[in-house]
């Protein structure tokens, strides 16, 4: 994708504002979701350790692993767990992040 | 674009990404030209060394100041490891030195004074440090004023160790110091506290140390508590690496300390008194004394904060972030605080442009050992709501009580790779 496709996507992401006020969960902003993996997955998605390294991956092959969490299809330790916390959008959201080709 | 960033990351990338966040947020007010705006951040922990750097991700033209007494950080998360044998102290201990390269200023010493009408900083000796916003994440003090007996005094003979540093020193020395067939005794204290699940992955490590080197030792926790996280894991983990060495007390059936007598080396609960070899006392706990002298604490000892930004209901201006504060569902945790971390330093850099702040989410992965090749953990994705922060429901909770082996040396592994990668994100 490139990084104008990419900025469109992540301001359509981001329409909704959130404030203090408001009562409802909605989807999270796209770069707070991506960096909540940096946590287990390095940051800028680069795992110096055992655990996968996200960055250089296609959004495709990312939104495949995490629906197949999400589903239950793929197994896992702990992402299953983890991706039943995000909506598809936000899941989408995340892989077009890992994707992005300004690194 | 620059390939010259130091950390591995791009802070193009960062910007664009913040700048595009905010993008649509059509009423901002005009902002006047003026100098930098300032970060202050007190604390360099999990918490405040990733807001700090995170800050500056978002923004390289806000300047971060952050106030710390120490040129590193020891982590408590892996310091369980330290008592078990198998880690270095030098291991779980983090060098500042890359958030400096990064752009992060340090002022070496205690915050001890918050002027939120001033808006500056003090410290013991020098002059005041002005802030646009201020980001407190002090972790815990210890209560010493809680149970009859231990004081800080106390805690040099009966360590905590719940700061990692020479506590952890203090109570692995005392353990290699420890005959076989001693009893090691443990006090837990309600919720809340600093990292749920660590006394009992704590009891676990001290067991593994014990079976190898003095085999007819016991350990005896005395809770003040009814259940813990993660108990059934932990109860078919101890028993199947360690067979009837850790013996659990629950409130109910005695086991909460009511009195500790340091000279005798014991702990007094209702009925009972329990004499140790070695005692590790968990003493209860409030947000760290900067907080709650700059006035930031309810009557729990913690901080409560807004569930979007993490500013202070009780000053604006000023967020707390980490163990200190209130964070509805998320735990304690070095994870969490992370999290928080990084919400955090999205919503100042949005708040000082006069910006609404993003929809958050945060997120918890905790990682416990029972023994080196036996992981466990606890995830969860969290998100504000009506009634602050809670768990995104039918999402997270614990590894499987039915798992065979290798997944158990699965989440031993990534236990340590997480831990590679957080400290990599925070000091990397």
């Amino acid at each position: 994708m490139k990084p104008r496709a990419m900025a469109a996507a992540l301001l359509a992401a981001c329409a909704v504002l959130w404030g203090p006020s408001s009562a409802e969960a909605q989807d999270a902003n796209p770069v707070l979701l991506a960096l909540s993996c940096a946590g287990c997955h390095g940051p800028e998605g680069r795992s110096p350790g055992s655990i996968p390294t996200l960055w250089g991956r296609t959004a495709a092959n990312v939104l495949e692993s995490l629906a197949g969490f999400k589903s239950g299809q793929r197994a896992s330790t702990v992402m299953g767990r983890i991706a039943k916390g995000y909506t598809d959008t936000e899941l989408e959201a995340v892989a077009r992040y890992w994707a992005q080709p300004a690194r | 674009m620059t390939k010259s960033n130091v950390h591995g990351l791009s802070r193009r990338r960062f910007v664009a990404g913040a700048a595009a966040g905010i993008g649509l947020a059509g009423f901002s007010r005009p902002v006047r030209a003026q100098a930098a705006p300032r970060v202050v951040v007190i604390g360099g922990g999990f918490g405040g060394a990733t807001a700090a750097k995170y800050v500056r991700m978002f923004d390289p033209a806000i300047q971060v100041t952050m106030i710390d007494p120490a040129r590193s950080h020891i982590t408590c998360p892996f310091s369980n490891y330290v008592l078990a044998g198998f880690r270095t102290m030098d291991s779980i201990t983090h060098s500042f030195i890359n958030l400096r390269a990064n752009g992060v200023t340090q002022v070496l010493g205690t915050a001890t004074v918050i002027d939120p009408v001033a808006k500056t900083v003090r410290l013991a000796v020098g002059d005041p440090i002005p802030y646009d916003r201020l980001i407190v994440s002090p972790g815990i003090d210890l209560r010493f004023d809680a149970v009859p007996g231990y004081d800080e005094a106390a805690s040099e003979k009966i360590p905590h160790a719940w700061k990692a540093g020479a506590q952890t020193v203090l109570l692995r020395q005392q353990l290699e110091s420890m005959r076989d067939g001693g009893v090691v005794l443990m006090s837990v204290p309600g919720n809340p506290y600093r990292c749920p699940p660590g006394p009992y992955e704590r009891a676990a490590m001290i067991a593994h140390y014990l079976k190898a080197a003095k085999p007819r030792s016991k350990i005896l926790i005395l809770d003040s508590k009814e259940m813990f996280s993660k108990q059934p894991l932990f109860q078919d983990g101890w028993k199947a690496l360690y067979g009837d060495m850790i013996e659990w007390v629950p409130a109910s059936k005695d086991g909460i300390v009511k009195r500790v007598d340091a000279g005798a080396m014991t702990l007094h609960t209702d009925f009972a008194q329990h004499k140790g070899d070695v005692i590790n006392f968990i003493a209860p706990q409030w947000a760290g004394a900067i907080a709650r002298s700059a006035g930031l604490t309810n009557q729990t000892g913690f901080c409560p904060v807004d569930p979007v930004t993490f500013e202070s209901t009780v000053h604006r201006g000023i967020h707390v972030i980490g163990d200190s504060s209130i964070a509805g569902a998320l735990p304690k945790s070095g994870f969490a605080a992370n999290s928080e971390g990084k919400v955090c330093a999205m919503a100042v850099v949005n708040l000082l442009k006069g910006k609404p702040a993003e929809a958050p989410t945060y997120v918890n992965t905790c990682y416990s050992l029972v023994g080196p090749d036996y992981g466990i953990s606890v995830a969860g994705v969290y998100k504000p709501g009506p009634q602050g922060i809670v768990e995104v429901p039918n999402s997270g909770g614990t590894s499987p009580r039915e798992a065979p082996l290798d997944a158990r040396k699965a989440e031993a592994v990534f236990a340590e790779g997480w831990y590679r990668s957080i400290t990599a994100d925070i000091y990397g």
